[in-house]
């Protein structure tokens, strides 16, 4: 099968990765579904490293996923396509939702909504704490090692001030020799 | 402030980190606490705006940006959210083996797991902020456990916290 023009790929990326509900994982399965199922335009080969290397790529995994297949797909001006199509529709509305939260500081009804937003977003950075952790709990050894990295981050920066960049190069030092494997 | 270095700050934040919402502790430390371009609440705010759309969560940066910078704010820091993506076309063609590697996973591992403990200490301040009485505390607690113990998207959690909020003003 003929691959598809730039135009059919962004407006797939588009649709896809600004509809669906639930996070990256569940976005890199309905595209899945998508780019190599329905139409194959890519093969399952591609999808798995694809997905594989979009977990090692700094930054957002789900934008580095679609600019990877777009890369696969229509090269470098595909994979610009792709990481615009799932990004700036997203991004554009965050912002406009931001404002909009803004301007209810002063609203009697309106501010209410906001405070509970505040709320539920503190509850939300929680829960992504729990769902970083979570995957590296598959043993004892690694469940100890999770610990020691989450608590020396936690009490280095807030304890002892440090700022984030230390700590982060010092935990990839530290994650690349003590594995928990 | 000038346009590239709010993209390079941005940029510092999203290359440090390995998930949407990891980036938050560098962004705290660079636009709050170093800068006071933002204030926590400011922070907050793009936070649950980045939550209630669907779409990669990375995306609250943009809002991050318009506060500090206007439109060109946000398009430095939508930009900054897509340039660490591009690296994964050298990775395609070259590093493929180096995916599975156990080094290689340990160290983004050590990443991952380190920016969950800074993302505890940026959030304690945002979190002080934000649990002003009992209500607010009980909207934390439910949205905590309906996104670690459901499947509930985070989008459907800020719609109905939302509504409880504007319904609690009713009775309060």
């Amino acid at each position: 099968m003929p691959g598809p023009s730039l135009g059919e790929l962004t407006r797939l990326i588009f649709r896809v990765s600004n509809t669906t509900f639930g996070g990256g994982y569940i976005t890199m399965a309905a595209l899945k579904r998508e780019l190599v199922n329905e139409h194959e335009w890519i093969t399952d080969e591609d999808y798995a490293l694809t997905f594989a290397l979009a977990r090692i790529t700094p930054g957002t995994n789900i934008i580095a996923f679609c600019a990877g297949v777009g890369s696969i797909i229509r090269g470098v001006a595909g994979a610009f396509a792709a990481a615009t199509a799932s990004t700036v529709p997203a991004a554009v509305m965050a912002v406009v939702l931001m404002e909009m939260f803004d301007s209810w500081q002063n609203n009697r009804w309106m501010s209410g909504a906001l405070g509970a937003a505040l709320a539920a977003a503190c509850g939300m950075l929680w829960a992504v704490v729990i769902t970083i952790v979570r995957p590296a709990f598959v043993n004892g050894r690694a469940a100890v090692r999770a610990i020691v990295l989450v608590g020396a981050a936690f009490a280095t920066s807030w304890f002892l001030g440090w700022t984030p960049v230390p700590i982060i190069f010092g935990a990839a030092a530290i994650g690349y020799f003590w594995t928990g494997e | 402030m000038n346009f590239f270095v709010l993209y390079f700050l941005f940029l510092k934040a999203t290359f440090t980190s390995f998930s949407g919402l990891a980036s938050l502790p560098m962004v705290r430390d660079d636009f709050v606490v170093e800068r006071h371009m933002l204030t926590d609440r400011e922070l907050n705010i793009a936070v649950a705006a980045g939550r209630t759309t669907p779409g990669p969560y990375g995306t609250y940066l943009a809002g991050v940006g318009y506060k500090a910078g206007g439109v060109p704010g946000a398009v430095a820091a939508i930009l900054a959210v897509m340039t660490p993506a591009f690296l994964i076309i050298p990775l395609l063609k070259w590093a493929g083996k180096y995916a599975n590697d156990r080094r290689i996973r340990g160290a983004i591992q050590g990443v991952l797991l380190s920016s969950a403990g800074l993302l505890i200490t940026a959030s304690i301040p945002l979190a002080r902020d934000a649990i002003t009485g009992w209500l607010a505390l009980a909207f934390v607690v439910v949205s905590f456990a309906l996104l670690t113990f459901t499947r509930v998207d985070s989008s459907w959690v800020m719609v109905g916290v939302l509504g409880a909020g504007v319904a609690s003003k009713l009775f309060v």
